[in-house]
């Protein structure tokens, strides 16, 4: 419908096609056709000040926001900051320790920045509790000891871009290594389990 | 580690820094707005010709991105996403604009309208081709502000934004054969409009 809607000049070509090749010279038939002739006159026209208003609308001072909106907008953002769940960490007779997702999240992105060749993503982080640590009261462990190995474990789902040609198995091994390490080293607690996805291939 | 987590490097992708933001990270969100702060103003003065009508659009479109950003499914398409709510935004400006002055006549549209602004220019001899530029940059802009909504978007998504042609049918629930044919009709008004000027 749409297509027979397009304009098209007294000898049948659309303005589409005069349009199409405006950047090439014109050829056999455009050079002898009036209609043509006079429609790509006026195209060259447009295409030009097309391009001298994208360039100069794009270095116009006056054609930027205040510097408050910006403000603003972050204003807003950081009133309703989203932190993700809380993982419960420990829960006792004399209380409970709960971290936020996203701050075991940025202890798995910076690890994740050793990395060459990949983008951390998304992060979605659960607790397994351990067994002794449900049953709670009687914890035989010293007093700051095994939680690393005995304790809750964390399963980390990181979703990853990675840059072409790289070796994905190799990379996620390195990545898989270095958030293991990262984690107890920042919070004394295990990564029982880092499941990555690569979802994209990113241009480098 | 908090609100702005200093492992921000700087050669990230657009697609992983929008999918930080969509876990809550402030600093990518920021880089977010950084970005398509100027993009989205561009779009929305050479719609609206108002500045402050533009600063809010900017800024309604970005709040409101904050808060349904976990939602957007493929991180890649935040572009797409954020024009077609800055461009929705602006039409539907428009559309109470034009519910509330139905037959007011704008003068400053008046005396924009290129026949009517071109005698107070000085002749098209000037061989400056800097004031030519200029003159033929406002007869465009004068133009694009008589065409329909619909058409002007359409025209600006493309021409200005290099949006593509399946992302603005999205955008104006057009399919992408619809939007060649209002691109073409909108290249075509303005073509007539700027020959007719001089």
């Amino acid at each position: 419908m749409a297509l027979d809607d397009v304009p098209r000049l007294g000898c049948g070509r659309s303005i589409d096609s005069i349009w199409a090749t405006i950047d090439r010279p014109p050829t056999a038939h455009e050079e002898q056709c009036e209609h043509c002739q006079t429609a790509r006159t006026r195209l060259e026209r447009l295409s030009e000040a097309t391009r001298e208003l994208r360039e100069s609308d794009l270095h116009d001072p006056a054609l930027k926001p205040g510097p408050g909106i910006k403000d603003a907008i972050m204003d807003v953002a950081r009133a309703e900051v989203r932190r993700g769940s809380r993982i419960l960490l420990r829960s006792a007779g004399n209380g409970t320790t709960e971290i936020s997702e996203q701050a075991l999240s940025s202890i798995v992105r910076s690890a994740a920045a050793a990395i060459p060749g990949v983008h951390s993503r998304r992060c979605r982080i659960e607790i397994r509790p351990a067994a002794a640590a449900l049953a709670g009261e009687d914890h035989p462990s010293g007093p700051t000891g095994t939680a690393a190995t005995s304790g809750p474990r964390l399963i980390v789902n990181l979703r990853v871009a990675a840059a072409p040609g790289i070796d994905i198995p190799l990379m996620a091994e390195a990545l898989r290594h270095e958030i293991s390490n990262a984690i107890p080293a920042g919070v004394g607690i295990g990564a029982g389990t880092v499941n990555i996805t690569v979802e994209d291939l990113y241009d480098v | 580690m908090g609100d702005h987590s200093p492992g921000f490097e700087s050669d990230l992708d657009e697609g992983s820094i929008v999918a930080r933001a969509q876990d809550g990270d402030l600093a990518a969100f920021e880089h977010l707005v950084l970005t398509y702060q100027y993009r989205l103003f561009r779009l929305a003065y050479r719609m609206l010709n108002d500045r402050g009508e533009a600063e809010d659009i900017v800024q309604e479109t970005l709040t409101t991105s904050w808060c349904a950003l976990p939602m957007l499914a493929d991180a890649d398409a935040f572009g797409g996403w954020i024009y077609r709510l800055a461009t929705n935004k602006c039409l539907d400006v428009l559309r109470k604009r034009s519910a509330h002055a139905e037959s007011i006549v704008d003068s400053d549209d008046m005396e924009a309208i290129p026949g009517v602004r071109a005698r107070s220019l000085p002749a098209g001899l000037d061989p400056a081709h800097e004031a030519e530029w200029s003159a033929e940059q406002d007869g465009l802009t004068a133009l694009l502000k008589t065409l329909p909504p619909a058409q002007r978007a359409c025209w600006l998504l493309r021409e200005m934004h290099g949006r593509s042609y399946a992302e603005i049918g999205v955008t104006l629930k057009m399919s992408p054969a619809a939007v060649r044919g209002t691109l073409a009709r909108a290249r075509h008004q303005i073509a007539e409009g700027m020959s007719q000027w001089r």
